[in-house]
């Protein structure tokens, strides 16, 4: 178990570094204003990460924008601000140049493909919503349920305040599970460059108790898939052969769901 | 979308509601299926006289939550807020057919509605 625990502080220590410039049409200024660059976890939301870009850039745009709501764009792509970091980082990124290079915006927000932001309590809520989702799934919501408020809140603080200790202490209830029966189900949603994201039931255990792996669960999922796809969980191509029940326990997200992005073969 | 048919765009939420339309074998592409989808109102949210819906599955929550609003004539500002098993709020952008391959039961999915905040 010291080994697994390893891996749960590498997860959690996962950065990505971003460069963000401000959207050409949005400064007032003659020259563009320097871009600020940043490191940011893997498992946080943007909207969490984005109060001192957002003062930055507030001196360089016009006072009728100074009260608009900040999005952020990868590469013509808008990013939704509820998917964590890092599942936004393999979909759009994948390391091939880094930093990361984003755009913000201020103005033309695009309704059609964001969510809405006003403030960190919708992050909450977001966060709280998938975490009772993964909870149903994994324990028919039975150990969140029975959770006072304050442990509730000691996960949502442990994430935003980056304290592994602290988010653990309470997260390692909802991953409890009979070792010879897992889960109900695997929370997990496989996610897409351009398209929506798919979410399905699947068992960790095969009715004669057969561990269900990660490959079983593409087959089931994805058998349209071509030879050269990656599939990336946390940044890393994972072994096929890797149970999902493990994979639930040591490489989901702080929000219970195991992201996994599914990238086509370029061309 | 249902490409081919040339039912007029407001009647994607059709009357029909009989159980053969559920989605269960969508994993293939069957995007005509519909999904049968029941609509409860919570706490002080008005009901709605036809409660039962026939729902394209590649359809979002937000549509789902925009559909409600017209329906009962609230205000695009008004709030509204859709739950899972009384427990969960979807994302907006949460599709009707992944819920329903999840949490659906007895061939349709249960949404609760309600104007303020009720569950988390």
């Amino acid at each position: 178990m010291a080994e697994d625990r390893e891996i749960l502080r590498e997860v959690w220590d996962g950065r990505v570094p971003v460069c963000i410039q401000l959207a050409s049409e949005d400064h007032n200024t003659l020259s563009a204003p320097d871009p600020y660059y940043l490191m940011v976890p893997r498992l946080s939301y943007f909207p969490l990460l984005m109060d001192k870009v957002r003062k930055h850039f507030l001196r360089f745009i016009s006072p009728d924008l100074h009260e608009e709501e900040m999005w952020l764009e990868s590469d013509g792509m808008p990013l939704k601000w509820h998917y964590p970091v890092g599942v936004l980082f393999d979909l759009h990124c994948g390391g091939s140049s880094l930093p990361w290079a984003l755009t913000a915006h201020f103005s033309h927000f695009p309704e059609q493909d964001l969510i809405r932001c006003p403030s960190r309590e919708v992050v909450e809520s977001h966060f709280m919503s998938s975490v009772k989702e993964a909870d149903g799934l994994k324990h028919r919501g039975q150990i969140i349920t029975n959770m006072q408020s304050k442990d509730h809140k000691q996960l949502w603080m442990g994430l935003c305040n980056d304290k592994f200790d602290q988010f653990w202490a309470i997260n390692c209830k909802l991953m409890e599970c009979l070792p010879e029966e897992g889960f109900k189900f695997i929370p997990f949603r496989i996610h897409f460059p351009c398209q929506p994201s798919l979410q399905r039931l699947i068992k960790p255990q095969t009715d004669d108790g057969r561990k269900v792996t990660l490959e079983e669960l593409l087959q089931e999922f994805l058998p349209r898939g071509n030879e050269g796809d990656r599939v990336v969980i946390q940044g890393i191509e994972v072994p096929r052969d890797t149970p999902l029940q493990w994979m639930s326990e040591h490489l989901s997200h702080p929000d219970n769901f195991l992201h996994i992005c599914h990238i086509p073969t370029q061309g | 979308m249902e490409e081919g048919k040339s039912s007029p765009p407001s009647a994607d939420l059709t009357s029909e509601s009989s159980l053969e339309h559920t989605d269960q074998d969508s994993n293939k592409a069957t995007p005509l299926k519909k999904i049968d989808v029941l609509l409860k109102a919570t706490g002080d949210a008005p009901i709605m006289r036809k409660k039962k819906w026939a729902v394209e599955g590649d359809k979002r929550v937000g549509w789902v939550a925009d559909f409600i609003r017209k329906y009962l004539k609230l205000e695009s500002s008004d709030n509204l807020f859709l739950y899972v098993n009384q427990s969960f709020a979807p994302a907006p952008d949460q599709l009707v057919r992944n819920l329903y391959q999840c949490f659906g039961s007895d061939g349709k999915l249960v949404l609760h509605y309600c104007r303020t905040q009720a569950w988390g």
